[in-house]
């Protein structure tokens, strides 16, 4: 008697055959159907036993942190708060590791939620000098840096995120390889990770890549990292060597104007008057205008004025705004806003130079009185919209 | 009935369902790469932290229309109010209600009426006052209430909220919609990494029957546990989990939901706000923006984000699912009699090439082609003509193919993370998978075509109330949410 034993494949193709003899009556079509279901079957299960697996490994891996957590988190405590620089020995010993102390990939990586934690609540008065000496005994830096040159994306781009939010160390030969890679989003993680712990000039591949999309995500992410930057002690861009030497993106320009003014620099506001006068942009003058009113600078005055008569109408919204800020209580100035009040028909321009004329110190406040005095009973409800301290001011925008 | 045409609808039906069936397929793989895409890179505890430390975080204005809503208004606002995000208004939008919305309002967040300057960019029904707050609580001072006069549909009562709203960005929602505490972060995040103009993000929405929810924010998610919401939510999660998903990665999305979407104001403006007249307000809304886009030439985005950020009430009985899918059956053979020129057109590209014709193959025309099959059968079975040798085959093959896709959905929901709390109330999905076919989907067949008769015979249509239970609370008390 003989007997024969079956390979994988073979059990498959002698399944399909049996399908299709016994079909074999049957019009294609329901043949195609009968296929059709086994395999649409055959991906049920098996996306069943993914979920199931799936399921597994993440409970377990709470488990592990769970365990982490217990074992680990207040001895890192310690070690971080304590304020004298520790030996690497003594973390060793505080935090009862075993001498040759080796961890596997997936160790480290469950160990990151429970220094996240950690570092969330004491970022602010730990000791950075120990905590960079901890994570080099958890072996933290060997394992960004093989997760950076891991082969899987997200691998990489979490990496570089945990690095960020942990202030850990990642040479800067290791995360250089990606500043201009094709990948935007990997592109991005690590332009940021370079710009948060670069220590010569990390902003260099801004001025230097031209085709550099500056989105309000990077907007948002790069302020944040000079708000870092600066709290560190660390070099900080030249921000009006920005806005005269990259012509090849405007965004990036205007976002120099913006941390000039939400760093408050105001020795950078005479150059920046001068940019507006020989300014044609239209978004990039708004900004300028935009700071200059937000730093109160008075000199910027007398441009604002002559500007307005020729501006668009987004600018004259923010010279109105701007001139409101600076609040000098020139009479001149103040005469002017009433004149174009007077002369202007848009209602939103309207509102604006309202507000502002109302702000604009005790001679603005007479001045809106007057004009609340001589206007018809149609435009009253314009006076008491901005007379009442309830309404947010930006609602007639 | 002559035997040709006999053959003529068999061949049909099985390149229709074969169509069906691979256009399924094709929706399903691309909405795994955008979920591959979100997963990869975006991570929402960072966005959240990057977010809430910018000085450059754009503010956020959420719209919610109100009408006879007395029972539970107080809850909601007070849950929309108590959302996370650093710069946001609340605009509700009191739609003339008969009951003491209005009053209850004003006593409870200590409002007073405001001399407020209106200016009508988008034509509504007549403004009656703008209300805000005396009382010294911050969150109170995001509030704003508007009063009109009742216009009879949503659409004119979110277009007074449009016209009074300051931030660049507006969240359209119910006033009965529970959403989620960091929904804002995550419905804006789009605008801010695309780098095209996104003009509007849709963000994944469930049913809200059989979860529970505290404070106004939802603690335990739970399927519903009676069969018309559990098919709802089953319905939902496959539409923005694969659908919608999908169109996205394309940049072809058809609709953003009338219960949670976020819009760029001065484009909803320039569009003409929503059609006061349209049963399917949120298409047409969308729609219209795209017109305007494509027509001015711009370039722009619709992104749908994958998790869920809104819960509202299903239908609890088939009266109310009546009401809905019959409005939203004649709503859609009312879009396309307006849209029809955007059909197969070249110059509103995806959408007039790609989506449109979709929904009019695959939508409009499914429930009449599914009621020409049921009286096939039916006429087969009284003629004992049936072929039981085959037909059992291919009924398998639809249903196994049903069960796939919810096997689809489900991994999808634990891969974008925004799954139930326990892993076993996904057999809840299971069971409605089951029965779905046999009972929930002809039903809605019938609704769908009840609305195309009642829109093609011109029969008036009153807006129905929503029968509301209201959410299961762990503790329910009154509650002040502080900033």
């Amino acid at each position: 008697m003989e007997y024969y034993t079956l390979s994988r494949y073979a059990y498959l193709r002698y399944y399909v055959l049996i399908l299709y003899y016994r079909l074999a009556e049957y019009p294609p079509v329901v043949r195609v159907w009968a296929i059709f279901s086994t395999l649409a079957l055959i991906l049920i299960v098996s996306i069943l036993l993914g979920i199931i697996l799936r399921a597994a490994k993440s409970s377990a891996d709470l488990m592990i942190i769970a365990n982490n957590r217990k074992r680990y988190y207040d001895h890192m405590k310690e070690v971080a708060m304590t304020p004298r620089a520790l030996e690497p020995g003594e973390i060793v010993a505080m935090l009862h590791l075993p001498k040759n102390f080796k961890m596997k990939e997936r160790q480290n990586r469950l160990l990151i939620p429970v220094m996240h934690e950690l570092h969330q609540e004491i970022h602010g008065v730990m000791s950075r000098v120990n905590w960079q000496r901890m994570l080099q005994a958890f072996k933290m830096p060997a394992y960004f840096e093989e997760q950076v040159r891991s082969r899987s994306i997200r691998k990489r781009v979490v990496a570089f995120k945990d690095v960020i939010d942990l202030d850990a160390n990642l040479k800067e030969a290791v995360a250089s390889r990606y500043l201009f890679t094709k990948d935007r989003k990997l592109q991005i993680h690590a332009r940021l990770h370079a710009a948060r712990f670069g220590t010569s000039y990390p902003f260099k591949v801004l001025e230097e890549d031209p085709n550099l999309v500056f989105t309000d995500e990077l907007v948002v992410k790069y302020h944040n990292v000079l708000v870092y930057r600066s709290q560190n002690g660390l070099t900080m861009p030249n921000f009006i060597r920005w806005c005269n030497r990259v012509p090849i993106n405007e965004e990036l320009r205007i976002f120099a104007v913006n941390e000039i003014r939400l760093f408050k620099r105001r020795e950078d506001c005479a150059e920046l008057l001068s940019m507006l006068e020989n300014s044609r942009d239209e978004r990039f003058s708004c900004a300028i205008i935009q700071a200059l009113g937000d730093m109160d600078y008075v000199p910027a005055e007398k441009e604002f004025c002559r500007r307005y008569l020729s501006a668009s109408f987004t600018e004259r919204q923010v010279l109105a705004e701007a001139l409101g800020r600076i609040n000098s209580g020139s009479p001149e100035v103040l005469n002017f806003l009433v004149e174009d009040f007077q002369q202007t028909t848009d209602y939103v321009t309207r509102m604006r130079l309202l507000r502002v004329i109302y702000n604009y110190g005790r001679h603005g406040r007479d001045a809106f009185y007057q004009l609340k005095a001589t206007c018809s009973p149609d435009y009253a409800i314009y006076f008491e919209h901005i007379e009442c301290n309830l309404i947010d001011s930006r609602r007639y925008a | 009935m002559p035997e040709w045409m006999l053959d003529f609808f068999g061949y049909f039906v099985v390149i229709y369902s074969t169509l069906v069936i691979s256009s399924y397929i094709a929706m399903a793989v691309l909405a795994f790469f955008e979920h591959k895409k979100h997963y990869t890179y975006h991570d929402d505890k960072y966005t959240i932290e990057e977010l809430k430390k910018s000085p450059y975080t754009p503010g956020i204005s959420i719209v919610a229309p109100a009408y006879n809503e007395e029972k539970t208004v107080i809850t909601n606002v007070n849950s929309l109010l108590s959302l996370d995000y650093p710069d946001f208004e609340v605009v509700i939008v009191n739609d003339g209600s008969k009951d003491k919305t209005l009053e209850l309002l004003i006593e409870n967040f200590d409002l007073v009426k405001v001399p407020y300057a209106y200016v009508e960019k988008i034509k509504t029904k007549p403004f009656k006052g703008l209300y805000k707050t005396q009382s010294n609580n911050p969150a109170f001072k995001r509030l704003t209430v508007v009063d009109k006069v009742n216009g009879g549909t949503k659409a004119d009562a979110s277009n007074a909220g449009v016209n009074v709203v300051s931030n660049k960005f507006f969240v359209c929602t119910d006033v009965d919609c529970v959403l989620e505490k960091y929904a804002l972060y995550r419905i804006i995040w789009p605008t801010m990494a695309s780098t095209r103009r996104v003009i509007a993000v849709s963000a994944t929405m469930r049913m809200s029957n059989g979860s529970i929810v505290e404070a106004g924010q939802m603690v335990e998610t739970h399927p519903p546990h009676s069969l018309i919401p559990l098919f709802q939510d089953l319905e939902y999660t496959r539409s923005f989990l694969i659908g919608k998903s999908a169109l996205s990665r394309i940049n072809a999305m058809q609709n953003v939901s009338g219960g949670f979407g976020m819009f760029d104001r001065e484009i909803v403006i320039k569009a003409g706000g929503y059609d006061g007249d349209s049963f399917a307000e949120d298409m047409d809304m969308v729609a219209r923006m795209i017109r305007y886009m494509c027509d001015a030439g711009e370039d722009y985005r619709v992104v749908q984000i994958p998790e869920t950020c809104c819960w509202t009430e299903g239908p609890p009985n088939f009266k109310v699912l009546n009401r809905q899918r019959t409005r939203w059956g004649r709503g859609l053979f009312q879009f396309f009699s307006v849209h029809k020129d955007m059909v197969w057109n070249r110059n509103y590209r995806q959408y007039g090439m790609l989506t449109l014709p979709y929904i009019l193959i695959f939508e409009l025309s499914a429930p009449v082609i599914e009621a020409c099959g049921y009286l096939m059968v039916l006429w087969l079975f009284i003629e004992q003509a049936i072929n039981y040798h085959t037909i059992w085959v291919a009924f398998l093959g639809l249903y196994i193919f049903a069960q796939l896709l919810t096997t689809v959905i489900v991994s999808y929901d634990l891969y974008v993370g925004t799954s139930f709390r326990r892993k076993r109330d996904y057999l809840w999905f299971a069971l409605a998978s089951m029965l779905e076919p046999l009972f929930y989907h002809p039903i809605n067949v019938f609704f769908s075509l009840r609305g195309y008769w009642k829109h093609i015979w011109g029969t008036q249509m009153v807006w129905g109330n929503m029968t509301r239970k209201g959410v299961q609370s762990a503790k329910p008390k009154k509650e002040v949410p502080n900033a």
